[in-house]
Protein backbone atom coordinates (compact mmCIF):
# COMPACT_ATOMS: atom_id res chain seq x y z
CA UNK A 1 0.00 0.00 0.00
CA UNK A 2 2.73 2.44 1.00
CA UNK A 3 4.67 1.48 -2.11
CA UNK A 4 1.69 2.27 -4.32
CA UNK A 5 1.16 5.65 -2.65
CA UNK A 6 4.87 6.45 -2.94
CA UNK A 7 4.92 5.59 -6.64
CA UNK A 8 1.76 7.62 -7.25
CA UNK A 9 3.32 10.62 -5.49
CA UNK A 10 6.47 10.36 -7.64
CA UNK A 11 4.47 10.13 -10.86
CA UNK A 12 2.16 12.99 -9.91
CA UNK A 13 5.27 15.07 -9.24
CA UNK A 14 6.60 14.19 -12.70
CA UNK A 15 3.25 15.08 -14.27
CA UNK A 16 3.07 18.43 -12.48
CA UNK A 17 6.69 19.16 -13.38
CA UNK A 18 6.49 18.26 -17.09
CA UNK A 19 2.97 19.13 -18.21
CA UNK A 20 3.13 22.94 -17.87
CA UNK A 21 6.35 23.00 -19.90
CA UNK A 22 4.80 20.84 -22.64
CA UNK A 23 1.62 22.94 -22.70
CA UNK A 24 3.72 26.08 -23.05
CA UNK A 25 5.38 24.69 -26.18
CA UNK A 26 1.95 23.72 -27.48
CA UNK A 27 3.06 20.37 -28.92
CA UNK A 28 -0.06 18.16 -29.07
CA UNK A 29 1.83 15.07 -30.16
CA UNK A 30 4.42 15.45 -27.43
CA UNK A 31 1.77 15.77 -24.73
CA UNK A 32 0.03 12.62 -25.96
CA UNK A 33 3.23 10.54 -26.16
CA UNK A 34 4.30 11.72 -22.74
CA UNK A 35 0.90 10.97 -21.16
CA UNK A 36 0.61 7.49 -22.68
CA UNK A 37 4.16 6.54 -21.71
CA UNK A 38 3.65 7.92 -18.20
CA UNK A 39 0.46 5.89 -17.82
CA UNK A 40 2.14 2.66 -18.94
CA UNK A 41 5.11 3.39 -16.73
CA UNK A 42 2.95 4.03 -13.63
CA UNK A 43 1.01 0.80 -14.16
CA UNK A 44 4.19 -1.18 -14.65
CA UNK A 45 5.91 0.29 -11.59
CA UNK A 46 2.93 -0.41 -9.33
CA UNK A 47 2.52 -3.93 -10.71
CA UNK A 48 6.19 -4.73 -10.11
CA UNK A 49 6.14 -3.15 -6.64
CA UNK A 50 3.11 -5.25 -5.64
CA UNK A 51 4.72 -8.36 -7.16
CA UNK A 52 1.85 -8.90 -9.61
CA UNK A 53 2.81 -11.39 -12.31
CA UNK A 54 3.61 -9.23 -15.34
CA UNK A 55 4.42 -11.02 -18.63
CA UNK A 56 8.17 -10.98 -18.99
CA UNK A 57 9.36 -9.58 -22.36
CA UNK A 58 12.50 -11.68 -22.17
CA UNK A 59 10.41 -14.87 -22.11
CA UNK A 60 8.92 -13.91 -25.47
CA UNK A 61 12.41 -13.31 -26.88
CA UNK A 62 13.51 -16.67 -25.50
CA UNK A 63 10.56 -18.41 -27.21
CA UNK A 64 11.36 -16.73 -30.54
CA UNK A 65 15.10 -17.30 -30.60
CA UNK A 66 15.34 -20.62 -28.79
CA UNK A 67 15.37 -22.85 -31.92
CA UNK A 68 18.19 -20.78 -33.42
CA UNK A 69 20.10 -20.83 -30.12
CA UNK A 70 19.74 -24.61 -29.81
CA UNK A 71 20.92 -24.97 -33.39
CA UNK A 72 24.08 -22.98 -32.65
CA UNK A 73 24.62 -25.00 -29.50
CA UNK A 74 24.26 -28.31 -31.37
CA UNK A 75 26.37 -27.20 -34.32
CA UNK A 76 29.39 -26.35 -32.19
CA UNK A 77 29.22 -29.16 -29.64
CA UNK B 1 15.66 19.64 -31.52
CA UNK B 2 19.01 21.40 -31.78
CA UNK B 3 21.61 19.33 -33.52
CA UNK B 4 24.16 17.89 -31.16
CA UNK B 5 27.72 17.41 -32.39
CA UNK B 6 30.57 15.46 -30.83
CA UNK B 7 34.23 15.50 -31.80
CA UNK B 8 36.12 12.57 -33.31
CA UNK B 9 38.23 12.08 -30.19
CA UNK B 10 35.12 11.95 -28.00
CA UNK B 11 33.57 9.45 -30.41
CA UNK B 12 36.66 7.22 -30.25
CA UNK B 13 36.57 7.27 -26.44
CA UNK B 14 32.85 6.44 -26.41
CA UNK B 15 33.36 3.52 -28.82
CA UNK B 16 36.19 2.20 -26.69
CA UNK B 17 34.39 2.36 -23.35
CA UNK B 18 31.17 1.12 -24.96
CA UNK B 19 32.76 -1.93 -26.56
CA UNK B 20 34.37 -2.90 -23.25
CA UNK B 21 31.06 -2.35 -21.45
CA UNK B 22 29.47 -5.53 -20.20
CA UNK B 23 31.94 -7.74 -22.07
CA UNK B 24 34.57 -7.14 -19.38
CA UNK B 25 32.41 -8.93 -16.81
CA UNK B 26 30.69 -11.56 -18.95
CA UNK B 27 33.34 -12.72 -21.40
CA UNK B 28 36.15 -14.20 -19.27
CA UNK B 29 33.81 -16.78 -17.70
CA UNK B 30 31.76 -17.66 -20.79
CA UNK B 31 34.83 -17.92 -23.03
CA UNK B 32 36.81 -20.15 -20.68
CA UNK B 33 33.79 -22.42 -20.32
CA UNK B 34 33.96 -23.08 -24.06
CA UNK B 35 37.65 -22.97 -24.97
CA UNK B 36 39.45 -23.16 -21.57
CA UNK B 37 43.01 -21.81 -21.70
CA UNK B 38 42.71 -20.78 -25.36
CA UNK B 39 40.40 -17.89 -24.45
CA UNK B 40 43.09 -15.37 -25.40
CA UNK B 41 43.47 -16.84 -28.92
CA UNK B 42 39.72 -16.58 -29.38
CA UNK B 43 39.78 -12.99 -28.09
CA UNK B 44 42.49 -11.98 -30.58
CA UNK B 45 40.62 -13.60 -33.49
CA UNK B 46 37.37 -12.08 -32.24
CA UNK B 47 38.82 -8.56 -32.24
CA UNK B 48 40.07 -9.04 -35.83
CA UNK B 49 36.64 -10.20 -37.00
CA UNK B 50 35.11 -7.39 -34.95
CA UNK B 51 37.14 -4.87 -36.97
CA UNK B 52 35.68 -6.33 -40.18
CA UNK B 53 32.24 -5.78 -38.68
CA UNK B 54 33.19 -2.18 -37.86
CA UNK B 55 34.08 -1.73 -41.54
CA UNK B 56 30.68 -3.16 -42.43
CA UNK B 57 28.90 -0.74 -40.07
CA UNK B 58 30.84 2.18 -41.52
CA UNK B 59 29.63 1.20 -45.00
CA UNK B 60 26.05 1.06 -43.72
CA UNK B 61 26.45 4.41 -41.97
CA UNK B 62 27.71 5.98 -45.20
CA UNK B 63 24.60 5.01 -47.20
CA UNK B 64 23.26 8.36 -46.15
CA UNK B 65 25.61 10.28 -43.83
CA UNK B 66 23.02 12.90 -42.90
CA UNK B 67 20.61 10.43 -41.28
CA UNK B 68 20.76 8.48 -38.04
CA UNK B 69 20.12 4.72 -38.08
CA UNK B 70 16.43 5.10 -37.20
CA UNK B 71 15.85 7.67 -39.96
CA UNK B 72 17.91 5.54 -42.36
CA UNK B 73 15.78 2.45 -41.74
CA UNK B 74 12.66 4.51 -42.35
CA UNK B 75 14.05 6.00 -45.55
CA UNK B 76 15.38 2.75 -47.01
CA UNK B 77 12.59 0.36 -46.05
CA UNK B 78 9.72 2.76 -46.56
CA UNK B 79 7.34 4.45 -44.18
CA UNK B 80 5.32 1.52 -42.83
CA UNK B 81 7.74 -1.43 -42.93
CA UNK B 82 10.48 0.89 -41.76
CA UNK B 83 8.50 2.06 -38.75
CA UNK B 84 7.75 -1.51 -37.65
CA UNK B 85 11.42 -2.51 -37.96
CA UNK B 86 12.43 0.62 -36.04
CA UNK B 87 10.05 -0.28 -33.22
CA UNK B 88 11.62 -3.75 -32.97
CA UNK B 89 15.08 -2.20 -33.01
CA UNK B 90 14.18 0.22 -30.23
CA UNK B 91 12.72 -2.61 -28.16
CA UNK B 92 16.05 -4.40 -28.67
CA UNK B 93 18.10 -1.46 -27.39
CA UNK B 94 15.71 -0.73 -24.54
CA UNK B 95 15.61 -4.33 -23.30
CA UNK B 96 19.39 -4.72 -23.66
CA UNK B 97 19.82 -1.64 -21.49
CA UNK B 98 17.37 -3.10 -18.98
CA UNK B 99 19.31 -6.39 -18.94
CA UNK B 100 22.54 -4.55 -18.21
CA UNK B 101 20.86 -2.53 -15.45
CA UNK B 102 19.86 -5.83 -13.84
CA UNK B 103 23.39 -7.10 -14.39
CA UNK B 104 24.96 -4.12 -12.64
CA UNK B 105 22.54 -4.40 -9.71
CA UNK B 106 23.21 -8.13 -9.48
CA UNK B 107 26.97 -7.53 -9.44
CA UNK B 108 26.68 -4.96 -6.63
CA UNK B 109 24.25 -7.17 -4.72
CA UNK B 110 26.31 -10.36 -4.82
CA UNK B 111 29.81 -8.93 -4.49
CA UNK B 112 29.68 -5.57 -2.74
CA UNK B 113 26.56 -4.92 -0.63
CA UNK B 114 24.67 -8.18 -0.04
CA UNK B 115 22.07 -6.64 2.29
CA UNK B 116 20.84 -3.95 -0.08
CA UNK B 117 17.87 -4.72 -2.36
CA UNK B 118 18.37 -4.77 -6.12
CA UNK B 119 16.06 -1.82 -6.74
CA UNK B 120 18.35 0.54 -4.82
CA UNK B 121 21.23 0.00 -7.25
CA UNK B 122 19.12 0.07 -10.41
CA UNK B 123 17.23 3.16 -9.22
CA UNK B 124 20.29 5.17 -8.22
CA UNK B 125 22.19 4.22 -11.34
CA UNK B 126 19.21 5.06 -13.52
CA UNK B 127 18.98 8.54 -11.98
CA UNK B 128 22.52 9.27 -13.20
CA UNK B 129 21.70 7.92 -16.65
CA UNK B 130 18.45 9.89 -16.91
CA UNK B 131 20.30 13.02 -15.84
CA UNK B 132 22.94 12.37 -18.50
CA UNK B 133 20.30 11.83 -21.17
CA UNK B 134 18.54 15.02 -20.09
CA UNK B 135 21.74 17.02 -20.59
CA UNK B 136 22.28 15.49 -24.02
CA UNK B 137 24.97 13.59 -25.85
CA UNK B 138 27.40 16.52 -26.00
CA UNK B 139 27.63 16.74 -22.23
CA UNK B 140 27.86 12.97 -22.04
CA UNK B 141 30.73 12.96 -24.53
CA UNK B 142 32.63 15.54 -22.48
CA UNK B 143 32.06 13.51 -19.33
CA UNK B 144 33.54 10.43 -21.00
CA UNK B 145 36.59 12.55 -21.79
CA UNK B 146 36.94 13.14 -18.04
CA UNK B 147 36.28 9.49 -17.18
CA UNK B 148 38.76 8.19 -19.74
CA UNK B 149 42.00 9.11 -17.85
CA UNK B 150 40.50 7.64 -14.65
CA UNK B 151 39.68 4.46 -16.51
CA UNK B 152 43.07 4.27 -18.16
CA UNK B 153 45.07 4.86 -14.96
CA UNK B 154 43.02 2.26 -13.08
CA UNK B 155 43.56 -0.21 -15.90
CA UNK B 156 47.36 0.35 -15.84
CA UNK B 157 47.40 -0.03 -12.03
CA UNK B 158 45.34 -3.19 -12.35
CA UNK B 159 47.73 -4.78 -14.85
CA UNK B 160 50.84 -3.75 -12.89
CA UNK B 161 49.51 -4.86 -9.50
CA UNK B 162 48.24 -8.21 -10.72
CA UNK B 163 51.41 -9.06 -12.64
CA UNK B 164 53.22 -10.74 -9.67
CA UNK B 165 50.42 -13.32 -9.48
CA UNK B 166 50.75 -14.40 -13.09
CA UNK B 167 51.44 -18.07 -13.69
CA UNK B 168 52.38 -18.71 -17.30
CA UNK B 169 51.78 -22.47 -16.97
CA UNK B 170 48.02 -21.89 -17.00
CA UNK B 171 48.25 -21.15 -20.71
CA UNK B 172 49.58 -24.62 -21.58
CA UNK B 173 48.75 -26.53 -23.68
CA UNK B 174 48.24 -23.84 -26.29
CA UNK B 175 45.59 -24.42 -29.00
CA UNK B 176 44.36 -27.66 -27.52
CA UNK B 177 40.65 -27.06 -28.19
CA UNK B 178 38.93 -28.33 -31.32
CA UNK B 179 38.13 -25.89 -34.13
CA UNK B 180 34.38 -26.13 -33.54
CA UNK B 181 34.57 -24.78 -30.01
CA UNK B 182 36.99 -22.06 -31.17
CA UNK B 183 34.37 -20.88 -33.70
CA UNK B 184 31.76 -21.01 -30.95
CA UNK B 185 34.06 -18.93 -28.74
CA UNK B 186 34.56 -16.36 -31.50
CA UNK B 187 30.78 -16.11 -31.93
CA UNK B 188 30.34 -15.48 -28.20
CA UNK B 189 33.12 -12.90 -28.27
CA UNK B 190 31.85 -10.87 -31.20
CA UNK B 191 28.25 -11.04 -29.97
CA UNK B 192 29.36 -9.14 -26.85
CA UNK B 193 32.09 -7.00 -28.36
CA UNK B 194 31.19 -6.12 -31.95
CA UNK B 195 27.45 -6.70 -32.43
CA UNK B 196 26.35 -3.98 -29.97
CA UNK B 197 28.45 -1.47 -31.93
CA UNK B 198 25.60 -1.31 -34.46
CA UNK B 199 23.93 1.08 -32.00
CA UNK B 200 26.79 3.53 -32.69
CA UNK B 201 25.21 4.19 -36.11
CA UNK B 202 22.77 6.47 -34.29
CA UNK B 203 25.60 9.02 -33.88
CA UNK B 204 27.91 7.91 -36.67
CA UNK B 205 28.33 9.81 -38.95
CA UNK B 206 25.37 12.13 -38.17
CA UNK B 207 26.59 13.74 -35.00
CA UNK B 208 30.34 13.83 -35.67
CA UNK B 209 31.99 17.14 -36.50
CA UNK B 210 34.36 15.72 -39.15
CA UNK B 211 32.61 12.63 -40.63
CA UNK B 212 35.70 11.66 -42.69
CA UNK B 213 37.97 11.19 -39.69
CA UNK B 214 35.04 9.76 -37.73
CA UNK B 215 35.81 6.52 -39.56
CA UNK B 216 39.30 6.58 -38.06
CA UNK B 217 37.82 7.26 -34.63
CA UNK B 218 35.56 4.23 -34.96
CA UNK B 219 38.52 1.96 -35.78
CA UNK B 220 40.76 3.42 -33.06
CA UNK B 221 38.05 3.06 -30.43
CA UNK B 222 37.30 -0.54 -31.40
CA UNK B 223 41.01 -1.49 -31.51
CA UNK B 224 41.71 0.12 -28.10
CA UNK B 225 38.67 -1.56 -26.57
CA UNK B 226 39.69 -4.87 -28.12
CA UNK B 227 43.22 -4.66 -26.75
CA UNK B 228 41.95 -3.94 -23.23
CA UNK B 229 39.53 -6.87 -23.46
CA UNK B 230 42.27 -9.23 -24.72
CA UNK B 231 44.54 -8.13 -21.86
CA UNK B 232 41.89 -8.69 -19.21
CA UNK B 233 40.76 -12.07 -20.55
CA UNK B 234 44.37 -13.25 -20.78
CA UNK B 235 45.11 -12.01 -17.25
CA UNK B 236 42.05 -13.83 -15.91
CA UNK B 237 43.32 -17.12 -17.34
CA UNK B 238 46.88 -16.40 -16.19
CA UNK B 239 45.96 -15.48 -12.62
CA UNK B 240 42.93 -17.63 -11.78
CA UNK B 241 43.51 -20.48 -14.20
CA UNK B 242 40.95 -21.65 -16.78
CA UNK B 243 38.92 -23.85 -14.43
CA UNK B 244 38.52 -21.24 -11.72
CA UNK B 245 37.68 -18.53 -14.25
CA UNK B 246 34.99 -20.69 -15.86
CA UNK B 247 33.26 -21.40 -12.55
CA UNK B 248 32.86 -17.83 -11.42
CA UNK B 249 30.13 -15.36 -12.34
CA UNK B 250 32.42 -12.32 -12.08
CA UNK B 251 35.97 -13.61 -12.65
CA UNK B 252 37.57 -10.22 -13.21
CA UNK B 253 36.36 -9.13 -9.76
CA UNK B 254 37.73 -12.32 -8.21
CA UNK B 255 41.02 -11.54 -9.94
CA UNK B 256 41.10 -8.04 -8.41
CA UNK B 257 40.64 -9.62 -4.99
CA UNK B 258 43.94 -11.47 -5.48
CA UNK B 259 45.92 -8.21 -5.68
CA UNK B 260 48.43 -8.10 -2.85
CA UNK B 261 51.62 -6.07 -3.03
CA UNK B 262 53.95 -6.90 -0.13
CA UNK B 263 50.95 -7.64 2.11
CA UNK B 264 50.38 -3.88 2.10
CA UNK B 265 48.23 -2.93 -0.91
CA UNK B 266 45.32 -5.32 -0.52
CA UNK B 267 41.54 -5.43 -0.84
CA UNK B 268 41.45 -2.75 -3.50
CA UNK B 269 38.98 -4.67 -5.66
CA UNK B 270 36.22 -2.11 -5.22
CA UNK B 271 38.47 0.60 -6.64
CA UNK B 272 39.01 -1.70 -9.58
CA UNK B 273 35.26 -2.20 -9.84
CA UNK B 274 35.16 1.44 -11.00
CA UNK B 275 36.55 0.05 -14.27
CA UNK B 276 33.37 -1.79 -15.06
CA UNK B 277 31.04 0.69 -13.42
CA UNK B 278 32.39 3.39 -15.78
CA UNK B 279 32.11 1.17 -18.86
CA UNK B 280 28.68 -0.16 -17.89
CA UNK B 281 27.56 3.44 -17.42
CA UNK B 282 28.62 4.29 -20.97
CA UNK B 283 26.87 1.23 -22.38
CA UNK B 284 23.57 1.57 -20.50
CA UNK B 285 23.55 5.30 -21.19
CA UNK B 286 23.93 4.65 -24.89
CA UNK B 287 21.22 2.03 -25.08
CA UNK B 288 18.85 4.31 -23.16
CA UNK B 289 19.76 7.42 -25.13
CA UNK B 290 19.20 5.60 -28.42
CA UNK B 291 15.80 4.30 -27.31
CA UNK B 292 14.61 7.74 -26.19
CA UNK B 293 15.97 9.65 -29.18
CA UNK B 294 14.77 6.90 -31.53
CA UNK B 295 11.19 7.15 -30.28
CA UNK B 296 11.34 10.93 -30.65
CA UNK B 297 12.68 10.55 -34.20
CA UNK B 298 10.05 8.12 -35.49
CA UNK B 299 7.22 10.14 -33.95
CA UNK B 300 8.91 13.33 -35.28
CA UNK B 301 8.80 15.04 -31.89
CA UNK B 302 10.70 18.30 -31.52
CA UNK B 303 12.13 17.46 -28.12
CA UNK B 304 12.93 14.04 -26.66
CA UNK B 305 13.44 15.23 -23.09
CA UNK B 306 9.85 14.74 -21.92
CA UNK B 307 10.12 10.99 -22.63
CA UNK B 308 13.10 10.45 -20.32
CA UNK B 309 11.35 10.17 -16.96
CA UNK B 310 8.56 7.73 -17.94
CA UNK B 311 10.90 5.50 -19.95
CA UNK B 312 13.63 5.61 -17.32
CA UNK B 313 11.34 4.67 -14.46
CA UNK B 314 9.79 1.79 -16.36
CA UNK B 315 13.32 0.60 -17.13
CA UNK B 316 13.99 0.40 -13.39
CA UNK B 317 10.72 -1.50 -12.91
CA UNK B 318 11.50 -3.89 -15.79
CA UNK B 319 15.00 -4.55 -14.50
CA UNK B 320 13.42 -5.98 -11.35
CA UNK B 321 11.50 -8.67 -13.19
CA UNK B 322 13.21 -9.61 -16.47
CA UNK B 323 15.48 -12.18 -14.86
CA UNK B 324 13.91 -14.10 -11.97
CA UNK B 325 17.34 -15.46 -11.00
CA UNK B 326 20.94 -15.50 -12.13
CA UNK B 327 20.59 -18.88 -13.89
CA UNK B 328 17.96 -17.37 -16.18
CA UNK B 329 20.35 -14.55 -17.02
CA UNK B 330 23.37 -16.78 -17.66
CA UNK B 331 21.29 -19.04 -19.87
CA UNK B 332 19.94 -16.04 -21.77
CA UNK B 333 23.44 -14.71 -22.34
CA UNK B 334 24.79 -18.05 -23.46
CA UNK B 335 22.05 -19.32 -25.75
CA UNK B 336 19.66 -16.57 -26.78
CA UNK B 337 21.87 -13.47 -26.96
CA UNK B 338 23.87 -14.63 -30.03
CA UNK B 339 20.92 -15.11 -32.46
CA UNK B 340 18.98 -12.24 -30.86
CA UNK B 341 21.72 -9.64 -31.25
CA UNK B 342 22.77 -11.04 -34.65
CA UNK B 343 19.28 -10.32 -35.98
CA UNK B 344 19.75 -6.62 -35.36
CA UNK B 345 23.51 -6.37 -35.78
CA UNK B 346 24.01 -8.55 -38.89
CA UNK B 347 20.69 -9.17 -40.61
CA UNK B 348 19.26 -5.66 -40.30
CA UNK B 349 22.34 -3.76 -41.67
CA UNK B 350 22.69 -6.38 -44.42
CA UNK B 351 19.06 -5.91 -45.48
CA UNK B 352 19.57 -2.14 -45.36
CA UNK B 353 22.64 -2.33 -47.60
CA UNK B 354 20.96 -4.61 -50.16
CA UNK B 355 17.71 -2.66 -50.31
CA UNK B 356 19.58 0.64 -50.56
CA UNK B 357 21.58 -0.82 -53.50
CA UNK B 358 18.41 -2.02 -55.24
CA UNK B 359 16.44 1.17 -54.65
CA UNK B 360 19.52 3.22 -55.59
CA UNK B 361 19.32 5.47 -52.55
CA UNK B 362 22.31 7.76 -52.82
CA UNK B 363 23.95 9.91 -50.23
CA UNK B 364 23.26 13.49 -51.00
Amino acid sequence: MFKTIGILIIFTAILLFQLPKLKQNGEKKEIWTFSILLFISTTLCIAVALKVKVPNPYDLIIVIFKPMGEFIKMAFK
Amino acid sequence: MGKEIISVRQFAIIVMLYSIGAAILILPATLTQVVKQDAWVVAVLGVLIGLLLVKFYITVGNISPKLSLVQLIEKVLGKYVGKIIVIFFLIFTYLSGTGLLYFLGDFMRTEVMPETPLVAFSGLFMIVIMFGTYLGIETFARSTEILFPVFFLLFIFFVVFISPQVDIEYLEPVLNSNPKSIINGILIFISEFAFPLVVMLMVFPVAINVPKSGTKGFYIGAIAGGIILITLITLCVLVLGPTDTAHRVFPSYAMAQRISIGNFIQRIEITMALLWIITLYVRIFFYFHVSVVGIAQILKLKNYRSLILPLGLSMVALSQMIHPDVIHQLKFNKEIWIPYSATFALLLPLVLLIVAKIRKIKSE
